[in-house]
């Protein structure tokens, strides 16, 4: 059975992108409609799938001795992913049917989120290191895609690439790691991996540990990869929810949670994630408090809170990493569709001229509102608990200096929330700008995800469950939500946090009254210089586009140089040969 | 002996060979072609394949060779010889290498004799490669066609000069 | 280093390899191309036979070569075709000319 729905939940997303692009562009409908069906097929079978998570492979696939076996392992943490996947992603094809109407490249888009979302859930039910590889890459090449879909605008195209490369310099890290891992067991298999990690030479494992870290840093846009994703927002809402907010990004986090056994014993990895996660949490969080553009802020709030996800494993705690992954795929996908609602209204991204919006566009006003409040932790809504869950794994396994730097950052996402709330729909209208309220399948998906945002939380106790009993290698502790409950609302450091989350809210609001929301003074430039690591990005990138201009030069076309290239490809081999002979 | 006879054979066909690459006019070395054809052809004869010879001597010599000739007389023998695109001393030097290289790697496998059941080409042509045959007529089929489809193509009014 | 005809013969094969490679790059014509394949193709059917005859099974050796002589034809007829149609098309056989899959 959980062979069968595994199948499913890979293919019926392929397939429909497959029916999708048959449809052609002539049948926009018809389009719309395959789109969603095959979406929420996949959803429901992830959803059967959750209930026959096993920790042994359930198909096995001899590829001969070269590649090893296909496996794909429905454990926890692998059926947890897939579910976020195919329901956010069939929330986000729903409301892609009112944001993208009227599109001329339907099909093109279509088929690109729905291999998306097949190849993600390949990319964690899969239990072979080449094969996560090979579906890592698959959503590479359909996240750069759907950033350049408006390819006629250069920004698009421009920030498409830069994802492109920086997230490919994590590829060749997985790759890297992967080979050497295999050179030193013999076996792609992850769960050779993980029982055999203290058999490995030490240097080995720590090349390994150390460049799945690279990989996972730049998937997930952390520090010092993490100038990608404020220019991703190029792409259509839809996108930037399902792709940048709720699954491709949450890949390095998967990463970092798979091999976390393997590589806890490293020394410096543990505090290397540490730091990473911390930095990024931080700089992204100051860079939010200037950002104008609404999208860019959700994007670096996006970073932010993946940079507590990689801090809480780097603390220890896999479950409340995953905790808040789930929470925040819930809330941070809400945030964009509100988001996108909005921006499909008036038509402006910037929110300059935004403003006093709140009369005209209440329903989205009233979820965009409690997605953020989530993200800011505000109790009941889901975002408070799992963020209370990382402070508190922090305060006992993480240095002082470190937890007080977490802290902070909670307090600049209250005010850059509030900031944000407030400059979108309170204040007074800046610009006459035409809205237009949203349509039933923006609604219906806003709705759910808010319904989610109130509810997930809840879901902790069979989330621990889940983990506990289907990873052997991690040491998960089983704990109920209402174990949860006692435990963060009896602990001070929690009432600490929340006195910290109302200041943030404060500051703001004093601000607000005053309409001193814009201008960083000194922040502005160091936010847009990205601290320093934008002209490392741009080296990467620009370091990318010169060589292959000038690899260029041997693409001739002339007969006679192809064959001379042959002829020297021969050569290579038979001298190969002959000293293999000698 | 037979060593001189071989050799002498194979010095003549590459002789011909150089002189049909280099040769300014292409019937000029169609004409080296037909040598080339039958001194390889005495060859075969020689190593024992005599009807594999005939094949080569009357398929490539007699029928590639008309082939050439009609192709060359429709097209027009204009005697350009223009010079070539990948510089000629690089062009030796890799041929050099290949051909050192892969003789000397090569070299010691004709010391390596194993008896295996002798078959005749009847016995083997038409019973344990007969797949052989039926893709030779499939090739033979789809070659037909493809003729048939390229000359039966008009040209779309005058001649294009193609602009490079 | 003993040269037994067998020798001789794989040595003049390489040899004749050689020469055909060696036309291949240096030759601009396209009809010249096609007959340069010619020669190449010679040195492999003399390969397939001389193998055929150091395993005892020149019958198999035999077979491959004849097929080889088929496909080969094939090929030259076909390419003559092409030839033909390249002329009368681009009004030139020089291959720099003709191709036009650059960059």
């Amino acid at each position: 059975m959980a062979g069968i729905l595994v199948v499913l939940v890979i293919l019926l997303p392929w397939v429909g992108a497959l029916a999708v692009w048959l449809a052609q562009n002539r049948q926009p409908k018809l389009q719309h409609t395959l789109a969603v069906i095959f979406s929420v097929l996949a959803a429901l079978a992830s959803i059967l799938l959750l209930g026959d998570a096993t920790s042994d492979p359930v198909i096995q696939i001899s590829l001969g001795s070269a590649f090893g076996e296909l496996t794909f392992v429905p454990d926890g943490l692998a059926v947890s992913l897939t579910a976020i996947a195919t329901v956010i992603g069939s929330l986000a094809v729903i409301f892609s049917m009112e944001y993208m109407r009227g599109d001329e490249q339907l099909g093109r888009y279509y088929f690109l989120v729905l291999f998306f979302i097949g190849a993600m859930t390949g990319l964690v039910l899969s239990g072979n290191l080449l094969f996560t590889f090979f579906f890592w890459e698959i959503t590479a090449l359909c996240s750069y895609g759907l950033i350049s879909f408006y390819n006629d605008d250069p920004k698009a195209v421009a920030g498409g690439i830069k994802a492109l490369i920086i997230t490919q310099v994590g590829g060749v890290g997985l790759l890297a790691g992967t080979l050497v891992a295999f050179t030193a067991l013999g076996s792609f298999q992850i769960s050779d991996l993980l029982a055999n990690s203290s058999a490995l030479p030490a240097a080995s494992l720590a090349f390994i540990a150390f460049s799945f870290l690279i990989a996972a840093a730049a998937k997930s846009a952390q520090f010092p990869f993490h100038s990608w994703l404020p220019d991703a927002m190029e792409a259509p809402s839809p996108v930037s929810a399902l792709i940048h907010a709720a699954t491709m990004v949450n890949a390095g986090i998967y990463l970092l949670a798979r091999f976390y056994p393997a590589f806890e014993f490293v020394p410096g990895w543990r505090t290397s994630v540490l730091l990473v996660g911390a930095i990024s949490a931080l700089i992204a969080s100051l860079s939010a408090l200037v950002a104008t553009d609404l999208k860019r802020v959700l994007a670096y709030s996006t970073v932010s809170q993946l940079g507590y996800m990689v801090y809480a494993i780097g603390s220890g705690s896999v479950l409340a990493s995953q905790y808040h992954l789930l929470n925040h795929a819930f809330f941070k996908a809400l945030l964009f569709l509100a988001a996108g609602s909005v921006i499909h209204s008036v038509g402006t991204r910037d929110m300059r001229r935004m403003g006093g919006l709140r009369g005209k566009m209440p329903f989205v006003r009233n979820v965009f509102i409690i997605g953020a409040l989530a993200l800011a932790g505000v109790p009941i809504l889901n975002g408070f608990w799992s963020k209370e869950l990382i402070l508190e794994v922090s305060l006992e396994n993480s240095p002082l200096w470190i937890h007080v730097l977490m802290l902070a950052g909670v307090g600049l996402t209250a005010f850059y929330t509030f900031r944000m709330i407030w400059l979108v729909f309170f204040g007074q209208e800046r610009d006459a700008l035409h809205y237009h309220p949203a349509g039933s399948p923006m609604k219906f998906s806003l709705a759910i995800l808010a319904v989610g945002t109130f509810t997930t939380w809840l879901l902790f106790g069979g989330l621990s469950e889940l983990l506990a009993s289907t990873l052997p290698y991690h040491d998960i502790e089983v704990a109920s939500t209402a174990e949860l409950v006692t435990a963060l609302l009896s602990a001070p450091a929690t009432w600490f946090t929340l006195v910290i989350v109302a200041v943030g809210f404060a500051i703001c609001w004093v601000r607000a009254r005053g309409y001193r929301l814009f201008g960083g003074g000194w922040l502005t430039p160091l936010v847009e210089s990205s601290f320093g690591f934008e002209s490392l990005n741009q080296w990467i990138v620009r370091g990318v586009s010169t060589s292959a201009e000038r690899l260029r030069a041997t693409q001739t076309g002339e007969l006679n140089w192809n064959i001379f290239g042959i002829f020297g490809g021969l050569l290579l081999v038979l001298i190969i040969l002959w000293l293999g002979v000698k | 002996m037979e060593s001189i006879t071989f050799g002498l054979f194979f010095l003549g066909a590459i002789f011909f060979a150089y002189r049909a690459i280099v040769s300014k006019r292409i019937l000029s070395a169609t004409i080296y072609l037909a040598c080339i054809s039958a001194l390889v052809s005495a060859v075969l004869y020689r190593l024992g394949a005599a009807e594999v010879a005939v094949m080569e001597l009357s398929v490539v010599a007699g029928l590639v060779n008309v082939l050439l000739v009609y192709a060359v007389s429709v097209v027009g023998d204009d005697a350009f010889d223009p010079p070539s695109v990948v510089p000629k001393p690089l062009a030796f030097v890799i041929v050099g290498l290949i051909v050192v290289l892969l003789g000397w790697t090569a070299f010691p496998a004709v010391s390596v004799y194993f008896e295996r059941g002798s078959t005749t080409l009847a016995v083997a042509l038409w019973q344990s490669r007969v797949l052989d045959v039926w893709i030779q007529i499939a090739l033979i089929f789809s070659g037909v066609m493809g003729v048939l489809g390229l000359l039966s193509e008009k040209t779309p009014g005058k001649t294009e000069e193609f602009q490079p | 280093m003993t040269f037994t005809p067998m020798n001789i013969v794989l040595l003049g094969v390489i040899a004749l390899l050689g020469v055909g490679f060696y036309g291949l790059l240096v030759t601009r014509n396209l009809i010249k191309v096609v007959m340069v394949l010619q020669i190449l193709i010679k040195g492999a059917i003399t390969a397939l036979v001389l193998a055929g005859k150091l395993s005892g099974n020149l019958g198999l050796g035999q077979s491959t070569a004849a097929t080889v002589i088929v496909a080969d034809t094939i090929v030259a007829v076909v390419g003559l075709a092409l030839a033909v149609q390249v002329r009368r098309r681009f009004g030139t056989l020089d291959v720099p000319k003709i191709s036009t899959l650059r960059g």
